[in-house]
């Protein structure tokens, strides 16, 4: 059901076609209705006329036989009734099965008492006086014409019979006036009114059918196109511009599909462009980088001889010596950074995995980042049931995130003790390193992850970052399919999550640690 | 007196090198290109080669691949980039160990070829057994049923830095201080790339070692000893 329902919302084409099937479905009952109904009201008429035309000869018939023998003895009168019934019966072989009734009228027998013992009251075999209406007999006893009524009755033998009942006074010599009905069967119309309404029921089903498939066949024709331009677009959003719509028309429908086939060109060719564009840049760099590498040996090594030399050199050279070593390291530091960026961007970036205990890798590096600098307190905070963390992964890739957090929330701490919290799952491990120094707001944490961005850029470059170590580390978290998160307040500090997969390249299901500290 | 080979084209660089290495007192031979190496090479066998990658004749790894079909001699890889597949064709080529530039200290890069050079293990038996190998380390010697395997200087470093301690787990970590004299650096691949040259000279099946196992998660470890 929902499946049908997910189908009519999701198909033109099953729209269209279930309304136009409903909408025709009216039409043609209303149709339908009114012409049966015409058609039926048309039987009856005819059906009515021709039986009063064949009951007044009948009662013509009847009278006339009647008066024929009106001076002959009683027995022949009775004689002739007999006749004049079956006669009477037989007639109209068209219209099927005829009764008749005959009764003597009662306030007709008052008035003439002397033929009161010659009573022919009479009927057909299964039927009787009963059957007939009182408001008919009424009627037909104050009118010479004959009378009529539709009556629906039960007959002796139980079945319900629709009839038509015709009647008229009928004059019998020695015996008085009489009411005489034929009684004609309406099956026969009946029969007809139901032909006529199974032709149209079924010539309306078809009718709507039909419709629904010409439809269909008018909906497939103008909703393929539609459907394989959705179906183009959609491996267009997955990079894939090679696909183009068959243009077989020149309607309408042709100029959508040659419309949709320029935009893909259009696209197709601005976004080479554009690729092209950042591989060139992309490639400019790694170059420039590659070819910055040689002098920046020889320089290193000469800066390195003369550095060592520096006791012989008269202070202020000495100290040039000094700047330009240190210097030296940094220019060096941003080229090692500059280069690993253009990898990433050039997706060349490759992960070089192994099996390794996470725990003294994180030791090692709080121990290095701890010394470089000024030596605030890094507190380490494991899950109490850790001792080994086992995980599949890039270890330099691994070792330089863990270095550049450290390094970072240093630079940051004020002063203040940094905490390393390590949380593991059974698929995942979550590193976090938090500070307790100025913070960052809300405008600042959206822009941390930025290359060369600065929380402050009036503050001193207390360790000389180059401004890409946090890029970096997003990235590398990123090639593993594991995520670097990010937390900051004004004056409550900082607190970086990462989330690694416990073997690279497996999808991160959940965050084992909280990017909002639980001490604020 | 030491002598190093410096195949490097940039000539200042070269120049540089040479002032560092003669500062501690090692003697250099500079070639600028690819092509003339064996040349060199063969008319004065060097203790050491310096060898940058991009080279203009032929580039260094296939200078490396063709020093490697005629000597055992150390071989440093300088590389202008620190890509993982350039590193690892290079150690693939046999050279023992590479050095990206910049160099961090060029004290480090003094450091590394005085690794290299350095006649090791003269503290240890002069006579190991591992597996069904025997190893005599005075003499720099590999057996197998008195069949000479031929390694490297460096391979061999691996070989009896495992076998002299039969069954501990040396981790990465510590096999690249043992027997490159690194201090702190995590690069695995240097470990792992000759662990599988080693292997493929010295194991039966190298798929299934049997001489240098490893440990997963941790690092590895010599195999039983064969009784004989």
């Amino acid at each position: 059901m929902n499946r049908f329902f997910f189908t009519f919302k999701n198909s033109l084409a099953a729209k269209v076609i279930v309304s136009t099937v409903l909408l025709s479905f009216g039409v043609v009952w209303l149709t339908g209705s009114a012409l049966y109904s015409q058609l039926s009201s048309g039987v009856r008429e005819v059906n009515l006329e021709t039986s009063l035309a064949e009951a007044r000869s009948s009662f013509f018939n009847a009278q006339y036989q009647f008066l024929l023998v009106q001076d002959k003895s009683v027995e022949s009168i009775a004689q002739e009734v007999t006749a004049v019934i079956k006669t009477a019966t037989e007639i109209g072989v068209n219209q099927g099965r005829k009764e008749v009734i005959l009764a003597r009228l009662k306030d007709d027998l008052a008035n003439l008492p002397k033929y009161s013992p010659n009573i022919f009251d009479m009927s057909s075999e299964g039927i009787s006086l009963d059957v007939v209406p009182k408001d008919l007999r009424e009627s037909l006893r104050k009118a010479d014409d004959v009378q009529y009524r539709y009556v629906t009755f039960e007959a002796n033998s139980g079945i319900v019979r629709e009839s038509l009942i015709i009647g008229r006074k009928i004059l019998i010599p020695k015996s008085g006036s009489y009411e005489m009905y034929l009684v004609y069967s309406l099956t026969n119309q009946r029969t007809t009114l139901e032909l006529i309404f199974n032709s149209l029921l079924f010539t309306g089903l078809i009718l709507v059918f039909l419709i629904g498939l010409i439809t269909w066949l008018v909906v497939r024709q103008v909703a393929r196109p539609v459907r394989e331009a959705a179906r183009i677009a959609l491996q267009f959003t997955k990079g894939d511009f090679s696909q183009r719509l068959e243009i077989t028309s020149s309607d309408e429908l042709g100029k959508l599909s040659s419309a949709f086939n320029e935009m893909a060109i259009s696209l197709e060719s601005q976004i080479s462009r554009l690729e092209n564009l950042s591989r060139v840049q992309q490639r400019f760099v790694s170059d420039v980088s590659h070819e910055l590498r040689t002098p920046l040996t020889t320089l290193r090594m000469a800066s390195e001889v003369i550095y060592s030399q520096r006791n012989s050199f008269d202070a202020t050279i000495a100290r040039s010596a000094e700047l330009l070593s240190l210097q030296l390291d940094r220019f060096e530091q941003l080229l090692e950074d500059l280069l690993e960026i253009s990898r990433f961007d050039a997706q060349v970036a490759v992960l070089d995995t192994v099996d390794f205990d996470l725990i003294p890798l994180i030791e090692r590096c709080i121990e290095d980042v701890g010394t470089t600098g000024n030596d605030h307190p890094i507190q380490i905070v494991l899950d109490p049931e850790i001792e080994h963390v086992v995980i599949k992964a890039d270890i330099r890739r691994v070792e330089r995130i863990m270095r550049n957090l450290l390094s970072n929330a240093l630079d940051h701490a004020g002063g203040k003790p940094v905490k390393v919290t390590i949380v593991e799952t059974v698929t995942e491990i979550g590193i976090g390193v938090r500070d307790y120094g100025s913070g960052m707001d809300n405008a600042a944490l959206t822009r941390v992850f930025d290359r060369f961005w600065r929380a402050d850029p009036s503050r001193s470059r207390v360790r000389g970052g180059t401004g890409l170590g946090l890029s970096i580390a997003l990235e590398d978290a990123r090639l593993h399919n594991g995520e670097l998160d990010a937390w900051g307040r004004p004056e409550k500090g900082a607190h970086f999550v990462l989330t690694l997969p416990k073997v690279a390249g497996d999808q991160i299901a959940s965050r084992p640690l909280r990017v909002e500290p639980t001490d604020i | 007196m030491t002598l190093v080979m410096v195949v490097d084209d940039d000539q200042d660089l070269a120049e540089m090198l040479s002032i560092v290495l003669n500062g501690a007192g090692i003697d250099v031979d500079l070639v600028s290109r690819g092509d003339e190496v064996m040349e060199v090479f063969r008319n004065n066998p060097p203790d050491l080669i310096l060898l940058d990658v991009m080279l203009p004749g032929i580039d260094g790894i296939e200078v490396c691949r063709q020093i490697r079909q005629e000597s055992m001699v150390p071989i440093v890889m300088l590389s202008a980039k620190g890509d993982s597949q350039d590193v690892v064709r290079g150690l693939e080529a046999g050279a023992d160990d590479y050095m990206v530039k910049p160099f961090r200290h060029p004290s480090e890069l003094i450091a590394r070829i005085r690794t290299r050079l350095r006649r090791t293990n003269a503290d240890v038996t002069a006579l190991l057994r591992i597996g069904d190998l025997s190893i005599d380390v005075t003499g720099h010697e590999v057996l197998r049923a008195d069949s000479k395997i031929a390694l490297t200087r460096l391979e061999f470093d691996l070989l009896v830095a495992l076998a002299k301690e039969p069954g501990r787990v040396f981790t990465r970590e510590a096999l690249l201080g043992e027997v490159w004299g690194y201090r702190h650096s995590t690069d695995t691949r240097l470990v792992n790339v000759h662990v599988q040259r080693l292997r493929s000279k010295i194991e039966h099946d190298p798929e299934k070692p049997e001489i240098v196992m490893t440990v997963r998660g941790v690092g590895y470890k010599a195999g039983v000893t064969v009784g004989s």
